[in-house]
């Protein structure tokens, strides 16, 4: 192969990845002035302006499956996973075969089980937060203390108070947060926590169904495992246009600033907000573009901010000084081809924002930032089990965002000892989540038992889908050394990158959570009057879910579901949340960890990773806020960085 | 021998071809009707008449959409004033029908989801299988004129937004005028 060619020379900061933790990290050092940044995004530009954007909403409508990657085509120069190739990996015990892991190479992970990995992610400008759904929790002084306050996980080298005036950073500066405070009234927390604080934004109103739930629920006891728990609705802060407080400037979409300055209610956050109400990363990187644009010599205020799309890269080089000299990248013309071209970029500072996976497999590649051993180590998502039914009342399911409250009671308490904590969603969008609950119940009826059609049709269509409702039950997992991305030469994509190679499963701590967060929605379900569906043919009546009786509870897992589970005997379908997290984690060793708690490599002092790899523990928030605090931090220390090496 | 090149002359009077066309969709319109439940206006009112005509004769082919039509026809005239008479007669003759019932609802799914699910593997050899019988989008307009979402009070996802908050206050269903196929015909607006 020929000698690369050092196309791009002379920056201050060169950052691999135009998500959401790039784009932060780009700003907070673009807004010092006087600094040359480059961006280099693997996968497509994707809507920079208003109708480009567009052709992602029309190819959203027009996808079969509407899956969170659906409105963002696949790109085989920088593929990106689909959570239509997961599959069990594991032959169900009905099988009656010993079990044994079976390779899965369908996808673009390779699946080693024995569970599969269940989460996606996208590559492309924007990343992730094209699809994300929006919620903007904040982590909970104890999820940072995991192992000194319960005895599991790892504990942070920081805590809640030294992150606290980044959230409120993220959720000013680069999100743009909808939330009232009164409203969280989370466990363990006290007036210091938000102190004075209000969001930019007013809440997003609650659904008809979070009020309707919020009326049975709200200060009922449950009893989970012989201990009493309060539970309520708290409405949940999230990245979403709403109306304006104290002059906060709402930032519109990328192209046409007029459109999505508030939620419109289009029902569809994942995969994609037809008006930009939703924040993604694309506005911080238009924002970019706009305030500073690619000039040979910023100065002042001004920086110089360039992004390159289609520029794989494929390694981090090293010195002989163990420092940084170059990220080696592949430009793409055309992803219909496997065609490109070797280039280097060369800087001061470099920062690897790539996705926890993407950060992961490019560091091994590298042999770089790995004298702990630990990255790639200590995979984590949010696991979560469904729960779902039809109520006695209509509650006008599928309208409005996909969660506009959650129930927190489970976040923290004792109970973390013996069990993981969760997060309770209250979904607005029916059945729907993966395959699409109108569909199916659409399907059933049409095709199923009593084929409907006409005026009954419609008539049953109208009675059975506006009670339909869903919680989602979200684990917070342990980090542990023996769930990770690997690289492997035989898995290689269509540029020769290593495509991840994943070992995934769940100890019995999480898996107790899921047991404790069963009964607790049954408990729920309970409370809402909503009793089990009748199925043993052994004993009187046997209610048929297929003519959709109500109120009942529908929830069931089926042993041929991807991430079907035992524990004790019960089965659980476990899927993931899209939270990959943990594999390049901050600690206060650099035998444990990878960065240290300035972001920063403890191997190479000229790099630094950002994004959710770098959270040692992910509580039972989504973790993007988080994510985005610790962001605007490590682009701090890098203007420090810059600053003391000048 | 000589090739006459010269296109053929015109017919003095062009023959009339609209005319079996636009009958053969006004039948589709009125099967469609008895088969989703929604009216005439309601079904012209989405703009996809012509265009679901068009899939359902590029899936089948003309001559099954047209014995489909022709049976579906024949079904009516008996039964002008019974709803339920004629539910039952729509049930019998068409739903049930080895030929015409699994046709009968891949039309109700695509005007409810604007989605065609390939035929059953069993109508597919017996009457012939096509190349265009897969499962797929007809369209992104298909998509948002999806009647399901009209059915359940709601509204497409990603599209025909209800505005900002209306999430938060029950939603209604919106009155059927009753279409002449079933005896339901008070639509409950609320609860």
């Amino acid at each position: 192969m020929s000698e690369p060619v050092v196309t791009d020379d002379g920056y201050d900061v060169v950052i691999v990845g135009a998500g959401i933790a790039g784009a932060t990290a780009a700003k907070v050092i673009a807004d010092h002035g006087g600094k040359r940044i480059l961006i280099l995004e693997a996968g497509r530009s994707t809507g920079m302006s208003s109708d480009k954007y567009r052709s992602h909403v029309t190819a959203y409508h027009e996808a079969l499956a509407k899956v969170p990657n659906s409105p963002y085509a696949d790109n085989p120069n920088a593929p990106q996973p689909s959570v239509l190739s997961i599959r069990q990996l594991l032959p169900g015990p009905a099988a009656g075969r010993a079990p044994a892991a079976v390779l899965d190479t369908g996808g673009y992970f390779v699946q080693t089980g024995p569970l599969p990995f269940s989460s996606d992610y996208t590559r492309a400008l924007g990343g992730t937060t094209l699809h994300w759904l929006g919620t903007c929790l904040r982590m909970l002084p104890n999820d940072f203390s995991l192992r000194s306050a319960y005895g599991h996980g790892v504990d942070w080298p920081i805590g809640y108070g030294d992150l606290r005036g980044f959230y409120e950073r993220a959720e000013r500066e680069i999100i743009g947060v909808a939330g009232d405070v009164a409203d969280q009234r989370y466990p363990g927390i006290d007036g210091t926590y938000f102190g004075g604080y209000e969001y930019p934004m007013e809440r997003i109103p609650p659904s008809y169904l979070d009020q309707v739930l919020a009326r049975r629920l709200d200060g009922q006891t449950i009893t989970v495992q012989d201990h009493d728990y309060e539970v309520w609705l708290d409405s949940v802060p999230a990245g979403r246009n709403s109306t304006p407080r104290d002059g906060y400037q709402v930032v519109g979409a990328v192209g046409n600033p007029e459109q999505g300055q508030r939620c419109e209610g289009n029902s569809s956050c994942v995969p994609i907000c037809p008006v930009q109400a939703k924040y993604s990363a694309l506005k911080t990187l238009y924002d970019l573009q706009r305030r500073h644009p690619v000039t040979a010599a910023p100065t002042g205020q001004r920086s110089s901010v360039r992004i390159v799309s289609q520029a794989v890269a494929s390694r981090v080089l090293l010195d002989e000084h163990g420092r940084v000299s170059g990220i080696a990248y592949q430009a793409y013309d055309d992803e219909g081809s496997p065609r490109y071209e070797d280039r280097v970029a060369r800087g001061k500072v470099y920062v690897l924002a790539a996705n926890a996976i993407e950060n992961a497999t490019l560091l091994l590649a590298s042999g770089a930032a790995n004298s702990s051993g630990m990255v790639g180590r200590n995979l984590m998502d949010h696991p979560l089990i469904l729960t779902w039914g039809l109520l006695e009342e209509k509650v006008w399911s599928y309208r409005g965002p996909e969660v506009t409250s959650v129930i927190p009671a489970f976040r923290d308490g004792a109970f973390r000892e013996r069990h993981s904590g969760f997060r309770i969603e209250v979904s607005n969008w029916g059945w729907s989540f993966g395959p699409d609950g109108l569909y199916s119940t659409l399907a059933t009826m049409v095709d199923g038992p009593e084929r409907l059609f006409g005026q009954r049709l419609r008539t049953r269509l109208g009675e059975v889908v506006p009670r339909q409702f869903r919680l989602a039950l979200e684990m917070e997992q342990i980090p542990e050394e023996s769930n990770y991305v690997t690289i492997d030469t035989g898995y290689r994509d269509r540029l020769g990158n290593f495509r991840p190679v994943i070992r995934y499963d769940l100890p019995d701590y999480v898996r107790a959570g899921m047991a404790a967060a069963k009964e607790a929605s049954d408990q729920i379900f309970a409370r809402l009057g909503v009793p089990p569906l009748r199925l043993d043919p052994a004993g009187g009546p046997v209610d048929d879910p297929d003519l959709f009786p109500f109120p009942r509870d529908y929830t069931r897992y089926e042993r041929a579901d991807p991430g079907y589970l035992t524990y004790r005997d019960t089965g659980y379908s476990a899927g993931g949340a899209g939270h990959a997290a943990g594999t390049h984690r901050m600690g206060g060793s650099p035998r444990t960890s990878v960065v240290d708690s300035r972001q920063r490599s403890w191997d190479h002092d000229n790099l630094y990773l950002v994004g959710c790899g770098n959270m040692p523990t992910v509580g039972t928030s989504n973790p993007t806020l988080t994510m985005t605090a610790l962001a605007i931090w490590a682009g701090e220390n890098i203007v420090e960085d810059l600053r003391r090496r000048s | 021998m000589a090739i006459d090149a010269r296109p053929a002359p015109l017919p003095a009077v062009p023959p009339d071809v609209t005319a079996e066309p636009a009958d053969a969709v006004d039948a589709f319109l009125r099967l469609s009707a008895a088969l989703t439940g929604f009216d005439r206006m309601e079904l012209l009112g989405t703009g996809m008449v012509p265009r679901y005509y068009d899939e359902l004769t590029r899936i089948i082919g003309a001559r099954e959409v047209g014995t489909l039509l022709a049976a579906a026809g024949r079904v009516e005239p008996g039964h002008p004033a019974s709803g339920e008479d004629l539910d039952r007669a729509f049930r019998e003759q068409i739903l049930d029908d080895n030929r015409f019932g699994p046709v009968a609802r891949r039309i109700v799914t695509m005007w409810y989801i604007g989605s065609w699910a390939q035929l059953p593997r069993e109508w597919r050899n017996t009457y012939g299988a096509t190349s265009p019988d897969v499962d797929h989008v007809v369209s992104a307009a298909a998509y948002r004129e999806g009647l399901a979402w009209v059915a359940a009070g709601a509204h497409p996802m990603g599209a025909k937004q209800q505005g900002f908050g209306a999430w938060a206050r029950p939603s209604r269903l919106r009155p059927g005028t009753g279409a002449a196929t079933s005896t339901v015909t008070g639509v409950e607006v609320d609860r």
